[in-house]
């Protein structure tokens, strides 16, 4: 690796004394003189008509300055990034029991909740969809008239009928993950307010928010440029706030009231209003050769996107692109379901369909290990997919492939080294037992065939001689300002603490694509260094006029341009600015584009399919099973991670270790728990996320040497892969442990101990 | 939405039992706040006044007198853990304090909320039934002493009278030879409502052996208020702990002292389970370090 002054290096969040202080403003924390407080209506039933909605009562109330509903929308009434068929207010039926059904403003936000409990509103309740394979009958009560069926994606390659005839094993199982929650430090929170020149001004925490400009343009019938969005700070997001949340109503509000208007969510509302991770059924079917050769895989999955569309429909094809894990399969049929029930709704979450088929296809291949008698990475390592190989869905891998590098890596790690140690027996206790698993995943950067995929970046040379970089991304805790800023530090030839970031804003800062999919940092990125390479022309040729030579003698060092063979005759960037403001009265600014390069096929029928770039890792864990009560506790953790080259290495290290908790949640905790279409789980009481008392002490990250050509100094994105495998390694582990295969996810305490139950009343059969 | 409440604050004995005794009914007494504030914002407390007790300093303290240790009712978790006298002469007690929430919940809640709460999950209250803890009611007409056991009547529901205060909380000192441990389960390792928990003691017949002369054993979360399980203490006292075997033929008595039901954090049967486990559990760990407390 080139010597770089920041790339590579643990580089410090940017963010973090703001942070630690409190200085920072989050929208929560934001108050304008005659601010109004919204509150909004949620439907009553998880399925009904609307017969009538009466606001009189409400209305009258002192202090109400406006109560909204459908027939106030001036727009399109539907918001959804693929489909828009959330109703910003329900017109004439509720879906699930977070639909909003009618808003209100008032002078505070006691009234504007007495003002809710005022509007009268007649249902006509509905049957309730909620079992994801009845929804898919032809029978089923429809919760949109179009039918139950979101989306149907089936693909197909090679012989797979005959495929299964030449297999020597065939292994079969039905896998089901539940419905995560994000559970983000920060509600779904905003302000809307009227600035100058008649904008509208949106504050509310959201990972694009050009797209949210274009999603509120068309709600509100106003022109998109009469709609500021801003959309950093925000406290947390992991894919929950990908879509629109509380904004066109918060929008609707403002306009209407010509006020200010702040809207919280508690956390109870923010679970039952928003976005989920998909629960899946999975049912696999594997051929394999007795020497492990894979050759056939038949996959059916049926995912609960809940009352709307949102992205569920991407969501169900990232699914069936990684269904097969990063594995060599030239006969496939993988077919995925999107279904509509009234369930909640669920959309974009960091994996985005991955953590269910990691945790399915991981389990098959550990069971496929252990039929056949071939140790689990020996398997891995024989059908991993390799660069210039041939991907499930049948694609040509042209770019970094890490699949061998990262199983390599395994051997690397203090937990694999010193394995034997930590599973010694507990004498003392001997319920208690000790496993050790492991996973294999890999994720695709960015959106995939079929859709414009590009970052942009605005960098702007200010008065002090530094750089202000603006990137309509968002940071929302992975880091990419720190990024942002070791890039424009590293190509501008400056101390990084002269760079200043923008982002999230689509006045301040360049369109760059959602913040999803692992792309920030790829492709805010790579905008970055072009803005910055045009950047570094115009410093050199201004340069080169006060030093009176030319451009090509000259070279950036430390914020001066200097010459090459006598580097004492220099003008630093200050000087530079000055010189501008003399000359023109302002300072450049440039920008940059980028355009994600894309994979040389597209999968017929399946939109966004195939990806180009991917991103690998293996997660490991070891883990401790109380056998009297089924709890496992995780003792360590470790990933080994392809991501290209690094460019923060304390960034990654953090990403992994919550990458890693957030996917031990996924496997041993979390549940959202929705029955007949109402929440049980509504707070931290019962929705159970992992304590600091129950995260590993250790988790490492072990990364491999396997730059990635396209990406910004070589690297690729991460944030997603770093969860997706976490939760199979935990289950794997618990096997090795105590020798009970989970097929559903969580792995609570009380799972794991009916699983032990049911082996132990089979060893008495078996020797009865 | 919070309701606007009356804000009474007593700094005396005297002058709490005087505002109780005024209202009556209406009014709720505001000790830690851990539960009651979760409660006013759920709007889930129907009394209008609120008598804050937590500043009242005859109210707050820790000593032993006479053979018996007293714990007054503002005593908060992490006094309980960090008391020396309570990790001598009520172990117990303090195994079960260091369960409850997170450092935070036990900096501020109190013995006397957890008590008067009632909650049939109350980490503190399985651990006051085996140490027999009793409980000194005041109101302006008089005092009384009730006896844990008798002081609940179901989930949220206890003797005490609506202008009663509880003062007092005393139980006697564990003495040399006796033993015991709480263990609670939960969905997981900190902040967690328990799934079930269960607290012993045990006086030991003769050093050196598996023997008991004495046995205490109490169960939470598992029926509508913490029960003792008196079958397996019988169990206990008439035979010998000498092998695992005989011990979880103890533990599966349990069974038969829980009446638990199914709710969003696990099955009836689940807990029923869990009961005999967790206590097979507790006595194997006891076992295996000679019968000796933790501490």
């Amino acid at each position: 690796m080139e010597d770089f002054k920041y790339i590579g290096k643990s580089v410090p969040r940017i963010d973090a004394a703001d942070k630690a202080s409190g200085e920072i403003k989050y929208m929560s924390d934001l108050n304008f003189p005659g601010m109004l407080f919204g509150k909004i209506l949620r439907a009553k039933y998880p399925h009904a008509l609307i017969k009538k909605i009466d606001t009189s009562q409400a209305k009258a109330l002192p202090g109400v300055i406006a109560v909204v509903t459908h027939e106030d929308v001036p727009g399109l009434n539907g918001f959804g990034i693929v489909t828009p068929d959330q109703p910003v207010l329900c017109k004439d039926k509720v879906r699930y029991v977070g639909d909003a059904v009618a808003a209100v403003a008032a002078e505070t936000g006691e009234l504007a909740e007495k003002a809710l409990a005022l509007i009268d509103v007649e249902y006509e309740p509905l049957p309730v969809v909620d079992d994801l394979i009845e929804a898919t009958q032809s029978d089923s009560p429809k919760v949109h008239d179009g039918g139950n069926i979101h989306l149907h994606t089936k693909v197909v390659r090679g012989d797979v009928e005959k495929a299964f005839k030449e297999a020597d094993l065939i292994v079969e199982h039905t896998y089901c993950t539940e419905r995560q929650e994000h559970a983000f430090l920060e509600m779904e929170t905003g302000v809307a307010r009227i600035e100058e020149d008649n904008i509208l001004t949106i504050y509310a925490g959201s990972q694009y928010p050009h797209r949210d400009q274009m999603q509120l343009s068309r709600c509100l019938a106003l022109n998109p440029h009469k709609i500021r969005v801003v959309s950093y700070p925000v406290g947390g997001a992991f894919g929950g706030k990908d879509e629109l949340t509380i904004q066109p109503v918060l929008g609707l509000l403002a306009l209407r009231t010509k006020r200010p208007v702040k809207m919280v969510m508690t956390r109870e509302e923010s679970i039952i209003s928003y976005w989920k991770r998909h629960p899946m059924i999975m049912k696999y079917k594997t051929g394999v050769k007795n020497d492990g050769t894979l050759i056939v895989n038949k996959v059916t999955i049926y995912a609960d996107t809940g009352a709307y569309a949102s992205l569920g429909g991407p969501v169900v094809n990232l699914a069936i692109e990684h269904a097969c894990g990063p594995y060599k399969l030239s006969n496939v049929d993988i077919e995925g379901y999107c279904i509509y029930t009234n369930n909640g709704v669920s959309g974009a979450f960091r994996g985005f369909g991955v953590p269910q088929t990691a945790f399915a296809v991981e389990t098959q291949m550990d069971i496929i290990a252990e039929k056949l008698g071939i140790a689990p990475i020996e398997l891995r390592r024989k059908n991993a997919l390799r660069k210039g190989d041939i991907a499930p869905v049948g694609n040509k891998l042209t770019t970094s492939v890490g699949t061998v590098a990262v199983l390599e890596g395994i051997s690397k790690t203090k937990l694999w080294k010193e394995r034997e140690k930590y599973l010694v027996k507990n004498t003392k206790k001997p319920w208690i037992k000790r496993g050790f698993g492991f996973a294999l995943t890999y994720q695709g950067t960015g959106l995939g065939v079929g859709l414009p995929d590009y970052g942009g970046a605005i960098l702007k040379f200010c008065e002090n001689g530094g750089f202000e970089v603006g990137v309509g991304m968002v940071d929302y805790g992975q880091g990419i300002g720190t990024s942002y800023a070791q890039i424009a530090a590293e190509m501008m030839k400056c101390p990084i603490d002269k760079i200043r970031v923008l982002l999230g804003d689509t006045t301040l800062t360049a369109d760059s694509g959602p913040t999803s999919a692992s792309r920030g940092l790829y492709l805010g990125g790579k905008a970055t260094i072009i803005a910055a390479e045009n950047m570094m022309t115009i410093l050199k040729e201004k340069a080169a006029e006060m030093l009176e030579t030319s451009v090509k003698d000259l070279d950036a060092e430390n914020g001066y341009i200097c010459m090459k063979n006598r580097p004492e005759k220099r003008v630093s960037y200050e000087e530079i600015a000055a010189q501008f403001m003399k000359e023109l009265h302002h300072l450049p600014e440039t920008e940059g584009h980028f355009l994600m390069p894309l994979a040389d096929m597209k999968v017929e029928n399946a939109f966004g399919l195939p990806h180009h770039i991917f991103a690998f890792s293996v997660h490991l864990a070891l883990v401790e099973v109380n056998t009297l009560t089924g709890q496992t506790k995780v003792l360590k953790g470790a990933e080994v991670i392809d991501a290209g080259d690094i460019v923060n290495r304390q960034g990654l290290e953090a990403q992994t270790e919550g990458g890693f908790v957030m996917g031990m949640g996924y496997g041993l905790f979390e549940n959202t728990v929705i029955e007949k279409g109402v929440f049980k789980t509504t707070n931290f009481s019962t929705y159970i996320i992992p304590s600091v008392e129950d995260v590993p002490f250790e988790i490492e990250t072990v990364t491999v040497v396997n730059p990635e050509e396209t990406g910004p100094y070589r690297s690729k994105g991460v944030a997603e892969t770093v969860m997706c495998a976490t939760a199979p390694a935990i289950t794997n582990a618990i096997y090795n442990a105590v020798g009970v295969r989970i097929f559903k996810l969580p792995a609570t305490s009380e799972l794991v101990y009916t699983l032990l139950q049911k082996n132990e009343e089979k060893c008495n059969e078996n020797t009865n | 939405m919070m309701k606007a409440l009356n804000y009474l604050r007593a700094d005396t004995i005297d002058s709490a039992l005087q505002y109780l005794d005024e209202f009556k009914q209406d009014i709720r007494i505001l000790a830690g706040g851990t539960d009651l504030v979760v409660r006013l914002k759920q709007d889930m407390v129907e009394e209008n006044n609120i008598l804050d007790i937590s500043r009242i300093k005859e109210l707050n303290d820790i000593f032993r007198e006479n053979g018996a240790i007293h714990l007054l009712p503002l005593t908060t978790h992490t006094d309980i853990l960090e008391s020396e006298t309570i990790s001598k002469y009520a172990f117990i007690l303090r195994e079960a304090c260091a369960t409850i929430g997170s450092p935070q919940i036990r900096n501020r809640g109190t013995l006397g909320g957890n008590i008067v709460n009632a909650s049939p999950a109350g980490d503190s209250i399985s651990a006051l039934f085996v140490q027999a803890a009793r409980l000194k009611l005041k109101s302006i007409n008089g005092e009384r002493v009730v006896s844990i056991e008798e002081f609940f009547t179901g989930p949220g529901k206890t003797v005490l009278e609506p202008n009663e205060l509880l003062v007092d909380i005393f139980m006697p000192e564990l003495e040399e030879n006796e033993t015991g441990f709480f263990k609670k389960l939960g969905q997981r390792d900190a902040l967690a409502i328990a799934v079930l928990n269960v607290a012993v003691k045990m006086r030991i017949r003769e050093a050196g052996t598996n023997a008991f002369d004495r046995a205490v054993v109490a169960f939470g979360a598992v029926a509508p208020t913490v029960v003792r399980g008196r079958r397996v203490e019988k169990a206990i006292i008439s035979s010998s702990l000498d092998s695992p075997e005989q011990i979880h033929y103890i533990a599966r008595l349990a069974f038969r002292e829980v009446s638990p039901i199914s709710d969003i954090r696990a099955s009836l049967k689940y807990r029923q389970d869990m009961s005999i486990n967790l206590l097979y559990e507790g006595l194997l760990e006891l076992s295996a370090n000679d019968w000796k407390r933790k501490v």
